[in-house]
């Protein structure tokens, strides 16, 4: 029996696991899978726009291209859920459909874990009120301090990963330092 | 609705309030409208400065502001995004649970890890320079 906890997360969060393990360039972390650990460690569940999303990602020739590549060669790891069948109604907090179909899943399946990189802007308050309980929702990078903690993923590497997604999506800095004294630190 | 107001001293060099009277005089404006309306400019500008956004978030990340001081200079969606942020630092993800090492990426991964490569980046790439030669 598979007793990894479920955990529902929408593109954006597979696709920015996927991109330093393929970007090639000096700056990225390496030595470390983000993507591998979290598809090992968790029991991850998608709505099937998620495959979607990423297939569309893919063919550009671009950074982004070669993330969705990498989690397209990783979605057996993925167990996908048609929803649009189920969902009467879209929900209505403006958020785009793969997060809107994964909060609708998250519920459906009571989901202890609901991942999401929307935290910079106020979409982060749009996701808490749509799930039903907001005590699920952690951010990429949260999750990645829980599998330093667990020596799932090297707290070195978490570290530099930080600073590259500090640079390169503009995440809140004053949020991952935080978060660096809470589980990388201390 | 017309907020309350509040009164304000302060001793400023003689030179500045010269300057903001003849300004007021040519905009045919009081002196105090006119403070308010720079102060207004001046507090805008601030909050939509990156470097004092990041200092306001690590003084509220660190417990140095409190919630309604965001607020009132960020929003209130602002505000409570960050409140929402700063609450679930503390709480832990679920357990992750891993029985043995990582597998390998032949094992894990349905085909090779793509590698991707800023052409900038690369040494030059001398198939241009040919074609424009």
């Amino acid at each position: 029996m598979d007793d990894r906890p479920i955990s529902v997360v929408d593109t954006n969060v597979l696709l920015n696991l996927a991109t330093p393990v393929v970007d090639g360039r000096p700056a990225a972390p390496t030595g470390a899978d983000p993507l591998k650990a979290l598809l090992s460690s968790y029991d991850v569940h998608v709505p099937a726009s998620v495959v979607g999303e990423l297939s569309t990602a893919t063919g550009s020739g671009d950074l982004l291209s070669a993330a969705a590549d990498l989690v397209l060669n990783a979605s057996h790891h993925l167990t996908t859920h048609d929803v649009d069948a189920k969902i009467d109604d879209p929900l209505d907090y403006g958020l785009d459909q793969g997060e809107s179909d994964g909060i609708w899943l998250a519920n459906d399946l009571d989901a202890p874990l609901f991942i999401t990189d929307e935290f910079n802007s106020t979409n982060y308050l749009f996701v808490s009120l749509a799930l039903d309980d907001r005590n699920t929702l952690f951010t990429t990078p949260h999750v990645l301090c829980k599998l330093a903690s667990q020596a799932i993923l090297p707290i070195e590497y978490v570290d530099a990963a930080f600073s590259y997604y500090a640079d390169s999506k503009q995440w809140d800095e004053q949020y991952l330092n935080q978060l660096r004294h809470k589980y990388l630190r201390d | 609705m017309a907020e309350e107001k509040t009164r304000v001293d302060f001793n400023a060099p003689k030179s500045i309030v010269e300057r903001a009277d003849n300004v007021a005089e040519l905009l045919d404006i009081s002196r105090t409208r006119l403070l308010i309306d720079a102060l207004q400019d001046e507090l805008d500008e601030l909050v939509n400065e990156e470097g004092f956004r990041n200092r306001l978030r690590d003084a509220y990340y660190d417990e140095r502001i409190d919630f309604q001081t965001v607020k009132s200079v960020l929003g209130q969606e602002e505000a409570m995004r960050m409140k929402l942020l700063r609450a679930s630092i503390d709480r832990e993800p679920p357990e992750p649970q891993l029985k043995a090492e990582l597998p390998s990426d032949e094992e894990f991964y349905d085909g090779e890890v793509p590698v991707w490569r800023s052409d900038s980046e690369e040494p030059a790439d001398n198939e241009d320079a040919e074609s424009t030669a």
